[in-house]
């Protein structure tokens, strides 16, 4: 790199140093970002330890359950809580959304809840102020406040002339501010970087962790070259200044909206009130799994009567009503999971359709290689449901199994006859050691590193396409 | 001719369908001093502004020691020193920094002294040297616009309107200070309305009138200045 290139880049620097404004603006992104990567990761490994302690005490609530009849255990439910992966500190992506526990039951798939925005106050927003949220959406602005003189300063004040009868071309100009820009980009992306430091104390897979911050690097780079771009183009430092306003607002806030909405329109999802309907007008046409007289379990009762050459359920070696609740938890489960896979797929469409935005907006690119490469984008999400949904059916069947082979069948229909009957309708509390130990864990690292491929892609072609349009730009100056 | 430094042959400038220079042509020898005088509008900054390479010759050539100007902008700049009329300086940096960083760009290094002592050349108080140039008035602007230049060590200068701002005793310093560059062997050309400081400094002096080279002649011996003749073709380039 030519001296002249430094020097530059260095008057640049001091100009801000004299300048109240740009010095205030870049202590304040400073700040403003390092506050969020401590408040975050604050905030987020209390999250980790109290849902570990709560999904701990769950496990053991539920183990502690007396003597019961284990259908009442299917209903005592159980709950699963999701743990935030390191990088998700930094960003915590569509986590703060979706909820973090789910509650498991028989016969109901319900969605996670206890999301923090649904739980947030109107005024406590700013707990919220993520890295991510920093560095996507502010710090663009901030440098655009920061940068939107560097060259139409030059251009109003003369001095472009000037220095280019100097002999200093105006592609030296151009590096020179431009890594006069990247100096103060790098100062607002350290408290980002030791985050990482952070995350990966905490346990974060290194080739995650490093796109991850590869990925803002890179961004920031966009906006650095959006920022030189429209201040070379523009005439004077008002006009740069609206221009690259209107560029941030279209980039972080219009797109953006635009790409959700087509999202919607391409892909029709159904609401929840409708695929409720949907659901129920299904499930009653299977039959009620609590009623082993239903006729929708004729077929299942014959074929056990002639599997055991018996003329009666009653002559079963094993409780129909448990058989019938397994059978009718299973038909239930497979349409549930039809309904959410189809869901699923519909979500996973809209968001691969919004996706395709980021080839438009650096923020959208960004957004995505963020969330993936921490761990807290939608196919996690899904993972999170798909696997809360396994051990849902697995804690139910296993308890329905207990069901049907833990008692005889009369046993089970007279225990509201009398106090011994109902004794006599339990199973022992040792058969609640169903439960494995739960933990979340996102997609493995390297398919998080190439899920973000495409996003990271964007954000590559995004740089080089405006550093092309400022080689050009250079060329007219 | 080698001795020849400045050259404008058949030059025409247009800029946005106007014509601003018609057709010129003059020279500049080595250690000699062109002044072009002009009326607004006669096309002296548009002159000035061809050589530097900052507007594009619509016909014609400019060349500084026979090398073209418009295909070899960069290597004819490294060789010129340019002074303005409306001073681009820094106003957030002192002289000494405005005057270090320029020559930091254009590659040259001088010494705190070498510095010092240009600064004294000019008449710019030492008590303003480290003040930022937001401070200063325009004269001392000029100042240190002319400071820069004498550092530069350039042998070509472009002056436009050098004396503008300047006190009277700040203007003769500077009529010195030319005569004594280009004494030095320095060739400068300058574009002024300052027909008396350009009769004394210049050895030739050019009339520019609407765009056209209306009249060239040697300058009078200093103390013998028929501003008569000066003035009389000076406003009659002014009236057309």
């Amino acid at each position: 790199m030519s001296n002249t290139v430094l020097t530059v880049a260095r008057d640049e620097w001091r100009y801000w140093q004299r300048s109240r404004l740009a010095q205030s603006v870049v202590i304040l992104a400073f700040l403003l970002a390092i506050a969020s990567v401590w408040v975050t990761h604050t905030s987020v490994s209390h999250s980790i330890d109290q849902r570990q302690h709560q999904q701990a005490e769950s496990e053991a609530v539920f183990e502690a359950q007396p003597d019961r009849h284990p259908h009442r255990m299917v209903h005592y439910g159980h709950y699963l809580f999701r743990s935030p992966p390191p990088l998700g500190s930094l960003d915590p992506g569509i986590d703060a959304f979706t909820g973090n526990a789910i509650f498991l039951e028989g016969h109901r798939q319900n969605g996670a809840t206890f999301a923090d925005r649904k739980q947030a106050s109107g005024l406590t927003w700013l707990a919220k102020l993520t890295p991510a949220f920093v560095m996507q959406v502010l710090t663009p602005l901030l440098m655009i406040v920061i940068g939107f003189g560097v060259m139409t300063r030059e251009r109003e004040a003369g001095t472009l002339e000037f220095l280019k009868v100097q002999g200093v071309s105006p592609f030296v100009m151009l590096a020179g501010k431009g890594i006069a820009l990247a100096g103060a980009g790098m100062l607002i992306l350290l408290p980002l970087f030791l985050g990482v430091c952070l995350t990966l104390l905490d346990g974060a897979a290194v080739v995650p962790a490093l796109a991850f911050l590869a990925s803002y690097v890179i961004y920031m780079a966009v906006w650095i070259g959006i920022v030189l771009l429209v201040s070379t183009l523009a005439s004077s430092n008002s006009s740069s200044f609206g221009s690259l306003v209107v560029v941030w607002i279209a980039l972080c806030l219009i797109v953006p909206r635009i790409a959700s909405n087509t999202a919607g329109v391409l892909v029709h999802s159904p609401g929840k009130l409708e695929t409720d309907f949907a659901v129920l007008k299904q499930l009653r046409e299977m039959g009620d799994g609590h009623n082993a007289n239903d006729p929708a379990f004729k077929a299942l009762k014959d074929n056990l009567l002639a599997k055991y050459k018996v003329d009666s359920v009653e002559a079963l070696p094993i409780n129909f009503r448990g058989i019938v609740a397994q059978q009718s938890e299973a038909d239930l489960t497979k349409v549930l999971n039809d309904f959410a896979e189809q869901q699923m797929t519909q979500q996973a469409d809209q968001a691969a359709i919004a996706r395709q935005f980021g080839w438009l907006s650096p923020m959208i690119a960004i957004q995505n290689a963020s969330m993936k490469l921490a761990g807290t984008d939608l196919e996690n999400y899904h993972r999170f449901l798909r696997e809360a949904e396994n051990v849902r059916f697995d804690f139910v069947q296993s308890l329905n199994k207990l069901h049907a082979e833990g008692m005889t069948l009369e046993q089970d229909a007279n225990k509201y006859k009398s106090q011994a009957a109902k004794k006599a309708a339990t199973v022992s509390a040792d058969n609640w050691q169903i439960l494995n130990d739960f933990h979340f864990t996102p997609l493995p690292p390297t398919q998080r590193f190439a899920n973000s491929l495409l996003a990271m892609t964007q954000l590559v072609i995004s740089l080089a396409v405006v550093f092309g349009v400022i080689f050009y730009a250079g060329r007219r100056v | 001719m080698s001795d020849v430094v400045i050259q404008a042959t058949n030059l025409s400038v247009d800029v946005q369908s106007k014509q601003i220079l018609k057709n010129i042509s003059f020279q500049v020898l080595k250690g000699e001093v062109l002044a072009l005088l002009g009326g607004n509008g006669a096309g002296k900054s548009t002159t000035i502004k061809t050589f530097l390479g900052l507007m594009k010759p619509t016909s014609g050539d400019v060349s500084l020691v026979g090398v073209s100007v418009p295909t070899n902008p960069d290597v004819v700049r490294k060789q010129v020193a340019y002074l303005p009329e409306s001073v681009m300086l820094y106003g957030h940096l002192t002289a000494i920094e405005n005057i270090r960083y320029f020559l930091s760009l254009s590659g040259k290094q001088k010494s705190d002294e070498d510095i010092a002592v240009s600064l004294k050349r000019v008449a710019l108080q030492s008590s303003s040297w480290h003040q930022p140039l937001s401070g200063y008035s325009k004269g001392m602007r000029q100042k240190t616009a002319i400071a820069l230049a004498l550092l530069r060590d350039a042998p070509i200068l472009f002056l436009d309107e050098p004396t503008s701002g300047l006190d009277p005793v700040a203007i003769d310093e500077f009529n010195r200070l030319i005569n004594q560059l280009a004494s030095q062997g320095a060739t400068i050309l300058m574009v002024t309305h300052d027909v008396y400081g350009a009769c004394h400094v210049a050895n030739r002096i050019g009339l520019l009138r609407d765009g056209e080279l209306v009249g060239m002649f040697d300058a009078p011996a200093e103390g013998n200045i028929d501003s008569e003749v000066v003035h009389k073709a000076f406003s009659q380039g002014s009236e057309a």
